[in-house]
């Protein structure tokens, strides 16, 4: 049960802005993940809203009530640090126990809710240990046990996972959901990795330069990026742009001519784009196909080639783009230094104004 | 630098352990003559001052307990070491704690205040010292040593601290302020606890020169029943002076407890007495 | 009604800054007070206690300078203040190539880690924890002329004709206090240094040898420049040491600096002016105050001035 609410956060550390006035619902038993590249604001939203950090200016509400003059523990929040953050000297329990007997709950209370977290996380057998004696993956589980035990409104995650192996991080992913489904509460985290946005989230939160991009379903951050920034950040391999400008517009009819000549026409909404205007039009590897089926065609020459059975990566080098990537379902026999052609249709790209805000199609 | 070639043989080496062992020896020799003649008598002293003691005698160390000063001397010393290395402690990790753990408007002001202390050679502002006890009434008296070895060693003590209390991660903090900890117990429940070993070393850095000082004694206090050790082994020398193995005795009791926790803790010892030294 | 609700959002923040501020207070307060009246008043009222005249407790008329007149002119105190300050400076300088000499060595031995490492540094290390009462009194039982172990170990191996009155002699007595020191001091700057060594990256000393460079071009090309920040670190403590020398001195050779003021030092000079003496008259504050006013500016200026100098030639690792 907790909705949150920010309203025109701002930030600002010794005159230097890093947040530029957020706006953010996110509903009850929503899992939000918080993406952007490094710097971009994502640790520092998310301390705002712990209560860490204090506002510059703005206002968070928690369902409904307003609570960022509140401390952090009366939020009803509990937090995952990157480096989890355990307390050294103390044992796993104590570790788990610390916050409630901060709260001087009783000591059966205690017993019981830590117990029954260990349980949930396996930890039960480790309760004596110091963080010390164990490994990278536990450490994890008992830094969530600590935010579980406190039975929080929301939990925040920051980077959880990014300290473990590629192996570990997979499985821990798909617990944290499977968590998520179990404890029905709202959850927060914050990665710059976009697969694990992508797998785990409800919504989707990108960031850029402390300003918030897009807020979205995964596919739909995926299917319409509002702009290039959103376009080029969702989806792995990332989108290939191809730089050109309008040659005609029309009372929304419009030509459009590519850096390497290649022109194409399409239709949108009149006066959107004006003659010379710069555009970016965007494709995703995986819509660029080695065959000439679409209507945009490209020959190029493989300067790398990644066949992975299930999948094929190819590197092209063309005239129009120095460097582009092919993803390929399936294995593709192509070999470097080859020249190769693909296609593509202008339906599946993606096309941006000289602002770099999409343009939708029309018809 | 373990790799270096310790070939043993060659010439350099036997060169460098004679080297070596010479200047152990020239250390360690004098400290055990001291003790030695500390069990001899003023005849044995005489004629054969090199040779081991006739017999293990207590008698020397008996006039000691038994005919001075210097197990009250001792006493007083352990007061004295004692209570100005907790209040440093205590009082110099709280302001390290501060100037580490929080940003705030004039840290780096009162910072600098800390570190100027480091520069005043205290021992120069005698006469105003003087006056000032005297007024407050703490000469002759072991609290004023106690508030003089306490503000002279602050500065460095808080020196010290805040290198240590800078490198805790501020997640931790974080993570117990998260669990509803106030400030107060973030620094006495999480931080503290983690750096004891840096208070170790800060503590001993402070506990022996104060146990050793005899220069604010000799000033500061003139009754017998208040001095300190190494201020009273002064008196003592000048009242046992053709007493020969009994200045030894007095010698070795004196070196004794410092002594015997250095061979144990040695490593601790050498961090701390070296750490204003090494950044 | 929404203006009311947001002054009590308000007033909780500004409740929460203020106990930061009042938490703040309380950590720094204690330690400032104590360092404000205990270090910084007197230092500050040396100073103001310089201008003035004293009647043993009690101060008289503002002077000005005559006290640093006095002290510096006044044909008695002037012979008194320039022998001791030479003496400082001869302190300083045998003790820079005695002790930390001898300390450089002594570190340089041991960063290879011979077997007894740990022996070596416990038994270097050994005299350093021992107070100076203490080993001011062991040396001068030991070098009595009569029963001194020294001369009679001197004896013994048949050079009696060294045996000498070490202390009782103007031209031996300084030179023995020095050497004290030096054995009680050495074990400091030896594992300053030797840590500083430890400090540098191997990679960086095994490379030079795989170069070919020899054990005393690796001492002299690698580790000595990359020791700097120890090595001023050491000739800063031992200028302030030498110059505030005093213990030793007072100990050995007693307040006058016998035999015949050779081992009088500024420490034992202030003293004597501050608080009266045989050779400097009754106890004057003020006169006092000025000769450590003047030694302060003395070593502030040239610590400052060394610090500097020395901390230019020294390279950044990392
Ligand atoms: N306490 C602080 N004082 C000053 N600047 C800060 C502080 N904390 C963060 N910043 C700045 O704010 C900006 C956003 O930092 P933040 O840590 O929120 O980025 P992030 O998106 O979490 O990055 P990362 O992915 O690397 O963790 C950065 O430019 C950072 O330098
Ligand atoms: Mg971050």
């Amino acid at each position: 049960m907790a909705t949150i609410e920010l309203r025109d956060v701002t930030k600002d550390f010794g005159g230097v802005q890093v947040i530029h006035g957020a706006n953010l619902s996110i509903e009850d038993n929503e899992f939000v993940v918080f993406v952007g590249p490094s710097g971009c604001g994502k640790s520092t939203l998310l301390r705002l809203l712990s209560g860490l950090e204090e506002l510059s200016s703005g206002e968070i509400h928690i369902d409904g009530e307003r609570v960022d003059h509140l401390p952090p523990a009366r939020r009803g929040l509990a937090m995952v640090f990157q480096s989890y953050a355990l307390y050294p000297h103390m044992t796993v329990f104590q570790n788990m126990s610390y916050a409630l007997k901060v709260a001087k709950k009783s000591k059966q209370e205690i017993e019981a809710k830590v117990h029954a977290a260990a349980e949930i996380l396996q930890l039960t057998e480790l309760l004596d240990r110091k963080p010390k004696a164990l490994s990278g993956g536990q450490r994890q589980r008992v830094a969530i046990g600590r935010a579980i035990v406190r039975d929080p409104k929301v939990f925040l995650f920051d980077e959880p996972l990014s300290n473990l192996d590629a192996k570990l991080r997979v499985q821990m992913r798909i617990e944290l959901t499977n968590l998520h489904q179990q404890l029905q509460s709202t959850m927060i985290y914050v990665t710059h990795d976009q697969v694990e946005a992508m797998t785990m989230a409800d919504k989707i939160v990108v960031m850029r330069n402390g300003h918030i991009e897009q807020v979205g379903a995964p596919l739909e951050l995926f299917n319409k990026p509002v702009n290039k920034f959103v376009a080029g950040f969702i989806g792995s391999p990332a989108m290939n742009f191809f730089q050109g400008k309008i040659i005609s517009a029309n009372e929304g009819a419009y030509e459009a001519q590519l850096d390497n000549g290649a022109q194409f026409k399409f239709k949108t909404k009149a006066g959107l784009l004006n003659a010379e205007d710069k555009i970016d039009l965007g494709v995703r590897p995986e819509d660029l196909q080695p065959n000439q089926d679409g209507s945009g065609k490209i020959v190029g020459k493989a300067t790398a080639v990644e066949r992975l059975g299930a999948q094929t990566y190819v590197y092209l080098s063309s005239p129009i783009k120095e460097s582009m990537i092919i993803h390929h379902a399936g294995d593709l026999d192509v070999q470097s230094g080859e020249e190769i052609e693909v296609s593509f249709n202008l339906e599946s790209c993606h096309l941006f104004g000289p602002d770099e805000q999409r343009i939708e199609f029309d018809g | 630098m373990s790799t270096m070639n310790k070939k043993s043989g060659d010439l350099g080496t036997w060169l460098m352990h004679i080297f070596l062992g010479v200047n152990a020896v020239i250390m360690l020799y004098p400290i055990i003559m001291m003790a030695l003649s500390s069990f001899k008598t003023n005849k044995e002293i005489f004629s054969s001052p090199f040779s081991l003691p006739q017999s293990f005698s207590l008698d020397n160390f008996a006039v000691i307990w038994n005919e001075t000063n210097v197990p009250r001397y001792f006493i007083n010393s352990t007061i004295v070491t004692g209570l100005s290395v907790l209040v440093l402690l205590v009082v110099g990790t709280m302001a390290a704690y501060a100037l580490s753990r929080y940003k705030f408007k004039g840290n780096i002001m009162i910072s600098l205040f800390f570190l100027s202390g480091l520069m005043l050679p205290l021992r120069l502002a005698i006469i105003p010292l003087f006056i000032q006890l005297k007024t407050l009434g703490l000469v002759d008296n072991l609290l004023g040593l106690i508030c003089i070895y306490t503000a002279m060693s602050l500065p460095a003590t808080v020196f010290i601290m805040t290198g240590f209390l800078r490198s805790l991660p501020s997640e931790l903090e974080d993570s117990a302020r998260m669990d509803g900890a106030s400030e107060f117990r973030i620094m006495v429940e999480i931080m503290v606890p983690l750096i004891t070993p840096a208070m170790v070393i800060a503590g001993i850095y402070n506990a022996v020169p104060i146990w050793n000082d005899f220069f604010f004694p000799l000033i500061f206090i003139q009754s017998p029943e208040w001095k300190t050790l190494a201020q009273g082994l002064t008196a003592f020398f000048g009242e046992y002076s053709i007493n020969y193995g009994v200045l030894y005795a007095g010698l070795t009791l004196a070196a004794l407890p410092i002594m015997l926790v250095f061979i144990v803790q040695s490593r601790r010892f050498i961090a701390g007495m070296t750490a204003g030294a090494i950044k | 009604m929404a203006q009311a609700i947001d002054t009590t959002y308000e007033n909780a923040v500004a409740r929460r800054r203020n106990l930061r501020k009042l938490w703040l207070a309380f950590l720094l307060f204690p330690a400032m007070a104590i360092l404000l009246t205990f270090v910084f008043l007197p230092m500050a009222s040396a100073v103001w206690y310089s201008v003035y005249d004293w009647d043993g407790l009690v101060r008289g008329e503002f002077v000005g300078l005559a006290n640093f007149q006095e002290v510096l002119f006044d044909a008695r105190n002037n012979k008194f203040l320039i022998n001791a300050f030479f003496n400082n400076v001869k302190v300083f300088i045998a003790l820079m190539i005695v002790q930390n000499g001898l300390a450089l060595t002594l570190a340089l031995l041991l960063a290879r880690e011979p077997k007894g490492y740990r022996f070596y540094q416990i038994a270097f290390f050994l005299p350093v924890i021992l107070s100076t009462v203490i080993i001011g009194f062991q040396w001068k039982l030991f070098l009595n002329p009569i029963f001194g172990l020294v001369n009679t170990l001197l004896r013994n191996v048949g050079l009696g004709d060294w045996a000498m009155p070490w202390l009782g002699l103007p031209e031996t007595a300084l030179g023995s206090m020095i050497l004290v020191n030096a054995w009680h001091w050495v074990g400091f700057p030896t594992l300053v240094f030797l840590a500083a060594i430890h400090r540098i990256p191997k990679d960086l000393i095994e490379a030079a040898r795989l170069d070919g460079a020899s054990e005393w071009m690796i001492a002299r090309d690698i580790i000595w420049p990359l020791m700097a920040p120890a090595v001023t670190i050491i000739v800063v403590l031992t200028f302030i040491g030498s110059f505030n020398w005093f213990e030793i001195p007072y100990i050995m050779g007693g307040l006058e600096g016998a035999p015949a003021y050779s081992t009088d030092m500024l420490g034992l000079l202030f003293y004597r002016t501050a608080f009266g003496s045989v050779s400097a008259g009754n106890s004057d504050f003020g006169t006092g105050s000025a000769l450590a006013v003047l030694i302060f500016i003395f070593i502030f200026t040239f610590s400052t001035i060394a610090t500097r100098y020395l901390t230019s030639r020294e390279v950044e690792l990392s």
